[in-house]
């Protein structure tokens, strides 16, 4: 199967950063993988989506999504657009603060998380994005969590790898946070199943 | 090779440096800009020459001089771009000089103006419209190829989907058929090599070694042009054999298509795509074939009614063709619009079967 997510926030949140992480943890694992993104003009404080499939096999799926059976929410604005796209029985991975705000969460899987209060924990209340991803990995399988480590590390830019370290400790942080029971992918099967 | 992650303008950068990709001068213009800055960041690493044109018309034409002296060079820029450097792939496709124009594409409004050309004469340009990144790195070497294997311009046309899109790539290295030596390219000597090299547009050579002249010239152009019309067309197509509704597209289109037709198929429909690889020579024959039977044809395409021109002039009963596309931006216009959506291309597929049916 592939495992297809939405990541939806908004701009300055970190969004794209997840889906990059998320892209390159996943070569690291020799994963087929495809990282697009909303191509109009991205900027702080408006809407962030990323998008990220990953198989075992080379891809089938389209450049613009039509549905996905994942996602991961960091704010509940502009969140319209991707919940319409979801799957019924995706997983839904929200920030604690906004999930309540979400709507027609009774198809769905929930699992929430308080991101930012873990990441303030841990010393970045930047590090929200980075909490999130090591709880998707973890409650998902789709890549390894020091692949998630090692991926962010990979391309933070020079002028910012004083946040290495944050990062790592957030990744790590939200991957022992949640129980990975709810929703685990298999890649080698044929059709996406929800344990 | 392992996969790395790039996104389909580094990946075309890097194919076309492997095909040997020595030059290459552009002006940015969103959503080309990237490969501008790929061009110029990887190209001085591997022997050659990046140069920011001041213009579209001074880069195709530094790429027209790059390709004269035999190496392998190229322009690009998204259509808007290419309108301004049609005299100088005209020029390239008389004077049979090979460069490779890659147009990353806005949107689909560039059908005619890459099969029909702007510029003066008798010419075409070979066209390679690859649906997903995979196929753009094969079809960044094959350009070279066919360029320098007939000595035209081609022009390989993406979009910003795929110039964007990032996928975990091993960028395969084409397995192509040898080329003989160009024994037409300037080699810089002054004063007389006492071997006339045709670079001219009218065929005209020296007084010692008059060439055919313009007319024999061009008429021999042309009849190249046939000649790779023949061999060169390319296509793929699914679940033709028993179709009612054939659905024809192309780039990024032919993929959202191919994966809607699947879909379909899966649910019963008796639904078929085609998808023309490269846009000239347009596969005429094949997709005469592939309608024969069907009900009716449908184009899907991101732009006013272009490509089904072609496709009228090769379904045998034009009268089956209809159009589904449409003009479809985003708000910026620099990006393709809401219709490049499957559920929205399945809604119309099946808007067509239905409402022929009642």
């Amino acid at each position: 199967m592939e495992l297809d997510l939405f990541i939806s926030g908004i701009g300055g949140q970190g969004i794209q950063l997840v889906g990059k992480s998320l892209a390159l943890a996943a070569i690291r694992d020799g994963r087929h993988v495809m990282l697009a993104g909303e191509y109009g003009g991205h900027m702080r404080g408006g809407s962030s989506v990323g998008t990220v499939v990953i198989g075992a096999r080379p891809l089938k799926a389209l450049p613009i999504l039509p549905h996905a059976g994942s996602a991961i929410a960091m704010s509940h604005l502009f969140w319209a657009r991707v919940g319409s796209r979801l799957r019924p029985g995706s997983l839904v991975l929200a920030e604690a603060t906004i999930a309540a705000d979400l709507p027609c969460m009774d198809k769905h899987i929930l699992v929430t998380l308080p991101a930012t209060a873990i990441a303030t924990e841990q010393g970045s209340r930047m590090a929200a994005g980075m909490v999130m991803l090591g709880a998707y990995a973890a409650l998902t399988g789709a890549v390894k969590i020091d692949s998630a480590v090692a991926a962010m590390a990979e391309q933070i830019p020079a002028y910012r790898r004083q946040h290495i370290d944050a990062n790592e400790r957030a990744i790590r942080a939200g991957a022992a946070a949640v129980t990975p029971l709810t929703y685990k992918v298999d890649f080698d099967a044929q059709e996406a199943r929800v344990a | 090779m392992p996969m790395r992650l790039m996104d389909g303008s580094e990946a075309i950068v890097e194919a076309a440096i492997m095909a040997g990709l020595r030059f290459y001068a552009g002006y940015p213009m969103s959503p080309a800009t990237e490969l501008l800055e790929y061009m110029a960041e990887k190209l001085p690493h591997h022997d050659g020459v990046c140069i920011n044109a001041a213009t579209e018309i001074e880069g195709v034409n530094m790429a027209l001089g790059a390709a004269a002296g035999g190496f392998r060079a190229a322009s690009g820029s998204c259509g808007q771009g290419l309108a301004l450097m049609q005299e100088a792939i005209a020029e390239a496709a008389l004077n049979e000089t090979p460069i490779v124009i890659f147009n990353m594409a806005r949107n689909q409004q560039d059908y005619f103006q890459a099969t029909r050309g702007g510029g003066w004469g008798d010419y075409r340009t070979i066209t390679l419209a690859p649906k997903d990144l995979h196929e753009a790195v094969e079809h960044a070497q094959l350009a070279f190829h066919l360029a320098d294997k007939y000595r035209v311009p081609v022009i390989f046309m993406g979009d910003n989907l795929l110039a964007r899109t990032q996928m975990g790539t091993e960028l395969p290295d084409l397995e192509l058929e040898p080329l003989p030596e160009k024994d037409w390219q300037l080699d810089g000597t002054s004063g007389g090599s006492g071997m006339s090299r045709q670079i001219w547009t009218f065929g005209c050579g020296k007084t010692n070694n008059p060439g055919p002249g313009p007319s024999l010239h061009w008429e021999r152009i042309a009849t190249k042009f046939d000649a790779i019309a023949e061999v060169e067309a390319r296509h793929e197509q699914g679940f033709v054999e028993d179709a009612e509704t054939l659905v024809v597209a192309f780039g990024s289109g032919g993929k959202f298509v191919e994966h809607v037709v699947r879909e379909m198929r899966a649910d019963g429909h008796k639904v078929g795509y085609f998808r023309p690889i490269t846009l000239w020579p347009f596969p005429g024959d094949a997709l005469e074939a592939a309608s024969h039977g069907c009900k009716r044809v449908l184009v899907f395409e991101l732009n006013a009614g272009q490509m089904i021109d072609d496709v009228k002039l090769n379904v045998l009963d034009r009268k089956l063709v209809k159009a589904i596309g449409g003009v479809s931006f985003d708000e910026s216009g620099l990006n393709l619009g809401p219709l490049m959506d499957a559920g929205v291309i399945r809604e119309r597929i099946e808007l067509a079967i239905n409402g022929a049916s009642k």
